[in-house]
């Protein structure tokens, strides 16, 4: 029986609950935030229905904790939770809460999340379901010598990866087997620190693959379908910075044969809602199943505005025990659309968070640019949350068309009081390499081995040493520059000594 | 009239400029430019040079004559110095990149996970120094140089600020 969802309380902050705010305003549904000390005045509790205080600015103290996320939720009458990602957007036994205290969780099954959230019984579900898998094994991590023998037999250079993983966070490239048991220990202490389980396996680390993942979305109803493929190649330390659909390389062949592949474990493991099929692809195009998020995608924008479908609206209605409203031939990928991930780090300073009050930000507008932005101006960038600020989208008729439009959204945005990563994307976008759509996984490290993304044209190096000579100019003479109620001030102040020296008695 | 001399990529300008009334004379590397200055806020200014539009953010938190410049989309990092200082610095065969600091900061506010280093190792440049935890990111800090440890005034477990010294060193 579907039922109607009349409120949602959004367990998360930032773009996404904005996401989500939006498309439930746009459902005539009410929203629901939360907030920390720290976001009292955050955006997304200026944009929500309803809003409750869930504690310290720690997110263990406060988006982390189940019985405040409830407590929220049943206070608000809440009928369904929407958990974005991160968070507690993968945790099983927050789904599990909720459907025990009669709340809807918008996304799969907890019984899913557990299985797919495990790495390795995620690898045995895809080979079960026939998937292509990466030569991996698993390993007795007390036992350095027996575990140092499986990556012997795994092949040189292997991939250590926390079973608990995702986000880069507890991943490790190790070349050679005498940097086996550091990297061992790396991960593993990683690992323990970010998910609280230190285990690990190895896997065989494929050379300059491109990071390919298939959307899917799947009803109570048994129907089963995907959405086409977003390209994520552009990674910097395993994580995403830009993503695309469609991939570069993609033929219609291939995209059946991955699509289906993607459908074929969602109907293994029962999945319900909207998640992603990862998958690695080598420079011969041979795909390897890599894992699957049981969540909303950080970088879904660039798949709504190929298909045109708004992916949160189908989350709800599947939710809703709606059946899907279209079919798989009904999905259609129009033009090109692209996404860079604006982050408030410093690319100058290795890329670490930059935290402060935005005391100016504007956004880009116009034709085929879409903003998913957590944060407006005069807004603290806190250290306690991952410091990306907005999703910077383009959509054109083309790859070309979509990189043009992203230069000149660029070169739009302004955002003063923090460091950002605007310029890095800049750069990228400028970059041949890029531009020919020959992408990797290793491409920045490639392209860019001194993390020096400021090689600059004559013009706008010109310019710029113009710009950076009468900034010194100016402080140390104090000019101020001139606005134009003082320009014409001055203009007064000049007429009269003009007048003064034509009269001149003296 | 100021005369500087502004490095930026590996390019130099030499740059004369001259207050008149509302706008400035430039002369760079010997062409004639009239810029028109109109501050948006603290570190943003329109400029007009010849004509052209520029939206530039200078960011005023560099030290020195170091300055970064953000335009067009693009992060700029110029050092703009006075001309005759820094032709007495070329004479005497000093190059201009920032001097190697003796103490390494810490770059992020962060948790300290392990001291790789004791009081007297002679260091390789890129070797491990201390290792921190920011965001859930364990994140390696590198000797910038070949140095010799001097002091290390953090410890496994401090909770570090944003420019707390971690590690004192000789270069």
């Amino acid at each position: 029986m579907s039922q109607k969802i009349k409120k949602i309380l959004i367990a998360n902050r930032g773009e996404i609950a904005i996401r989500i705010v939006r498309a439930c305003r746009d459902l005539k549904i009410k929203s629901v935030a939360v907030f920390s000390d720290t976001d009292r005045t955050a955006f997304h509790v200026r944009l929500a229905d309803q809003a409750y205080h869930i504690g310290p600015s720690p997110s263990s103290e406060s988006y982390l904790v189940h019985d405040k996320i409830i407590d929220a939720a049943k206070r608000s009458g809440a009928d369904a939770i929407h958990p974005g990602y991160g968070f507690l957007a993968e945790n099983a036994a927050f789904a599990q809460r909720c459907e025990d205290e009669g709340i809807i969780f918008i996304g799969p099954k907890p019984e899913t999340i557990t299985l797919l959230g495990d790495k390795l019984q995620a690898r045995e579900a895809a080979m079960k379901a026939g998937l292509p898998v990466v030569p991996g094994a698993t390993i007795e991590q007390d036992d350095l010598a027996s575990a140092a023998a499986e990556a012997e037999k795994v092949g040189y250079p292997i991939l250590i990866k926390a079973a608990a993983g995702g986000g880069g966070k507890g991943m490790r490239v190790v070349e050679t087997p005498d940097e086996f048991a550091e990297g061992l220990q790396r991960a593993s202490s990683e690992a323990k620190n970010a998910f609280g389980d230190g285990r690990v396996f190895i896997e065989r680390y494929l050379k300059r693959p491109r990071h390919i993942e298939i959307q899917i979305l799947c009803d109570r109803h048994g129907h089963y379908l995907h959405l086409g493929e977003r390209e994520c190649s552009i990674q910097r330390r395993h994580q995403k910075v830009i993503e695309e659909a469609p991939s570069p390389v993609m033929t219609p062949e291939l995209r059946e044969r991955m699509g289906a592949a993607a459908v074929s474990i969602a109907r293994q493991t029962g999945y319900i809602g909207a998640g992603t099929c990862e998958f690695m692809v080598s420079r011969d195009l041979e795909f390897f199943f890599l894992e699957v998020n049981t969540r909303l995608q950080v970088e879904h924008p660039v798949t709504e505005l190929v298909t045109g479908l708004d992916l949160v609206r189908e989350q709800i209605a599947i939710a809703e025990d709606r059946p899907l409203s279209f079919r798989q031939e009904d999905v259609v990928m129009k033009g090109h659309a692209i996404e860079c991930r604006i982050y408030a780090e410093d690319p100058q300073n290795g890329f670490v968070p930059s935290t402060g009050r935005l005391t100016n930000y504007r956004i880009p507008a116009g034709p085929g640019v879409r903003v998913d932005s957590g944060v407006v101006t005069s807004n603290e960038i806190p250290i306690y949350y991952d410091p990306m600020i907005a999703k910077l989208c383009t959509w054109g008729q083309n790859r070309e068309e979509a990189i043009d439009r992203m230069k000149r959204a660029l070169r739009e945005y302004r955002v003063s009081g923090v460091e950002t990563t605007i310029g890095f994307h800049q750069t990228i976008m400028d970059n041949v390499k890029f531009t020919a759509g020959d992408l990797s996984t290793s491409f920045l490290a490639e392209e860019y081995p001194d993390n020096d993304y400021t090689r600059i044209n004559d013009y706008l190096a010109r310019s710029a040493a113009i710009a950076a000579a009468l900034d010194k100019f100016s402080r140390e003479r104090k000019i101020a520059s001139l606005t134009d109620q003082e320009a014409s001030k001055w203009k007064v102040v000049h007429r009269k000594a003009h007048l003064r020296g034509m009269g001149g008695t003296d | 009239m100021a005369h500087y001399l502004v490095t930026v990529d590996g390019r130099e300008y030499d740059i004369e400029i001259e207050y008149q009334q509302l706008r400035y004379e430039v002369v760079i590397n010997g062409e004639q430019a009239i810029v028109q200055a109109y501050d948006l806020d603290e570190t943003r200014r329109l400029l007009l040079i010849d004509d052209f539009s520029h939206e530039v953010d200078i960011r005023s938190n560099c030290l020195g004559n170091s300055r970064m410049v953000f335009m067009q989309g693009r992060d700029i990092q110029l050092d703009v110095e006075d001309f005759s200082l820094a032709q007495l610095r070329k004479t005497a065969g000093i190059s201009s990149g920032p001097a190697i600091e003796s103490v390494l900061k810490a770059p992020m506010p962060g948790l300290v996970l392990e001291v790789k280093v004791s009081p007297g190792d002679r260091i390789k440049k890129g070797q491990p120094l201390i290792i921190i935890e920011a965001m859930k990111m364990e994140n390696v800090i590198k000797a910038p140089a070949d140095v010799v440890i001097t002091e290390i005034p953090a410890k496994v477990g401090d909770s570090v600020e944003k420019g707390d010294a971690l590690v004192e060193f000789e270069v």
